[in-house]
């Protein structure tokens, strides 16, 4: 009696955890194929677009952040990691982000600084921090996070003046081009001008 | 209806030994103590200050209740307890905990604190986490729920623990077995949407991408030839891998496909911690019976597995 009432809970429990991960997953999945590039069509583009739209306010994006239910809903795809989708490098292979600091001491010299952590295993996260930099929409999250980083490098150079950070995407050469000898490029993104007092960076875009 | 309902259940609790068990967890414990080691220089530097400020609050928009290191933190500076001493504290914790879990001491509390220390990690440093800190707290989610402790661990061989529910632990690996299913469908999938992955130019383009360019692009546009089969195999084995991982025809060479994809990714771009995460869930889900029948299944007598 005891087993069968335990695999019933079991498979109440698999049953929901199961239907979260796919519903996840198609939203992903959904959302990739309207953003494109892909190889489907633009009318299926489009329509990944609306159902996308359609299976987000189906989870939880029409209730309100406060809501018991959401932030239940939120804590457990949270805990048991199946908050995201499964679309790592797909359906293409972005192009990374790059963040140069230019420090400017009192006597006029100019110095180029990278971020820099002491290990292959941070340097992977350092380059999720930099794309997430890059490609966020939201101006004033880019900004906190580029002086966060600029001021770990100001601790390491008290005597700098000031300090430009620059925010450039990289654009990857095709084998072709490689083969030409083109290398990889910079775009230039923003640009955010810090100095001793504690005021709002000089913002500079595209 | 019933005879539907009988074979659901015969799917999901099949007999099982916890060989499978043994493999997640020591797998799991290299993973996390690797993961804290490789982590020790930078630790404070990117768990601590704005950043970490910035993305509990971002998580906080999602839910208060998502684990987080600012919990402690906010405790500790009360009693006068630096975020440094915390966090290096928090460290430590993990390697303890990914030590025990690497032996078998004290399996399930150590598969907790694993779980719980790496996932405020994962949420405190939202900005740096990636792919391997979510399929690690998968790995450790369904670790610390399975019937521990296995005949392997020195919990059973010293103190002889002996896992409450046996029973349970062909479902577990049957849960393990379809969550890697369906992650490698819709991976595969994605990928099969890109025109990058059919014509070789996403694996040059994933090859060449700083700080993935672990090989020198000049040798690697040796094999130019190469990348659009690489491309396809990619997509076919992830794809592929729910439709041909459960026929025992083609289960051995399915696997050694995808951990084979997986040492490639961690050799030639440098995600050895991520590779290694995959490969252990898969070697956990699938390995076990590879090669020869399970000797003994542990059902409801775990006595039966230590013999």
């Amino acid at each position: 009696m005891r087993v069968l009432r335990q695999k019933d809970l079991c498979l109440a429990w698999l049953t929901l955890q199961f239907l979260l991960i796919v519903l996840f997953s198609c939203r992903y999945t959904l959302r990739v194929a309207a953003e494109g590039p892909t190889i489907l069509l633009v009318s299926i583009e489009s329509f990944s677009q609306k159902a996308e739209t359609a299976l987000s306010a189906g989870l939880d994006q029409k209730l309100p952040a406060s809501n018991p239910v959401r932030e239940a809903l939120a804590t457990y795809l949270h805990i048991a990691g199946i908050e995201t989708g499964y679309n790592y490098f797909a359906p293409n292979v972005p192009g990374g982000y790059k963040l140069v600091f230019e420090l400017h001491y009192v006597d006029g010299r100019v110095e180029y600084e990278l971020p820099s952590v002491s290990s292959a295993a941070a340097a992977l996260r350092m380059a999720g921090l930099l794309d997430n930099i890059g490609r966020t929409p939201y101006d004033a999250l880019r900004e906190i996070l580029v002086k966060t980083l600029a001021q770990s490098v100001w601790r390491e150079h008290p005597d700098v003046e000031s300090v430009r950070a620059i925010v450039g995407s990289v654009r990857l050469p095709t084998v072709h081009d490689f083969e030409e000898g083109k290398r990889e490029s910079y775009e230039f993104l923003y640009a955010y001008d810090f100095s001793l007092q504690n005021a709002p960076a000089n913002t500079n875009h595209r | 209806m019933q005879g539907v309902k009988a074979r659901l259940l015969k799917f999901l609790f099949p007999p099982s030994t916890d060989t499978w068990l043994a493999l997640l967890r020591v797998g799991l414990g290299f993973e996390v103590t690797l993961y804290s080691l490789s982590l020790r220089n930078d630790w404070t530097y990117l768990l601590s200050g704005t950043a970490r400020k910035l993305a509990e609050a971002l998580l906080s928009l999602e839910s208060h209740l998502i684990p987080r290191f600012g919990w402690f933190l906010a405790l500790a500076a009360r009693v006068g307890v630096q975020e440094k001493t915390l966090l290096f504290l928090a460290w430590a914790c993990l390697v303890a905990a990914g030590c025990g879990l690497l032996v078998g001491v004290a399996c399930r509390f150590s598969a907790i604190v694993a779980w719980f220390l790496h996932l405020c990690a994962a949420k405190s440093g939202g900005f740096i986490s990636y792919g391997m800190d979510n399929f690690l707290t998968i790995g450790l989610f369904y670790l610390m729920l399975s019937p521990l402790p296995d005949r392997y661990a020195l919990d059973w061989r010293l103190r002889n623990l002996q896992p409450e529910n046996p029973e349970l632990l062909g479902f577990w690996r049957r849960v393990l077995q379809v969550h890697l299913c369906i992650i490698y469908f819709f991976s595969g999938l994605t990928k099969c949407l890109g025109p990058g992955w059919w014509d070789g130019s996403n694996v040059w383009r994933a090859l060449i991408r700083p700080p993935f360019n672990v090989v020198d692009p000049e040798i690697l546009v040796r094999w130019k030839y190469f990348f659009p089969l690489a491309g396809i195999l990619i997509c076919v084995a992830e794809f592929g891998y729910p439709f041909f991982i459960w026929s025992s025809r083609t289960r051995r060479i399915w696997l050694f496909g995808i951990c084979g994809m997986h040492i490639a990714i961690g050799v030639m771009m440098g995600m050895y911690l991520f590779s290694l995460v995959m490969i252990v869930l898969n070697v956990a889900a699938f390995g076990p019976g590879l090669f020869r029948r399970e000797e003994k299944l542990v059902t409801l007598q775990p006595e039966a597995a230590a013999s």
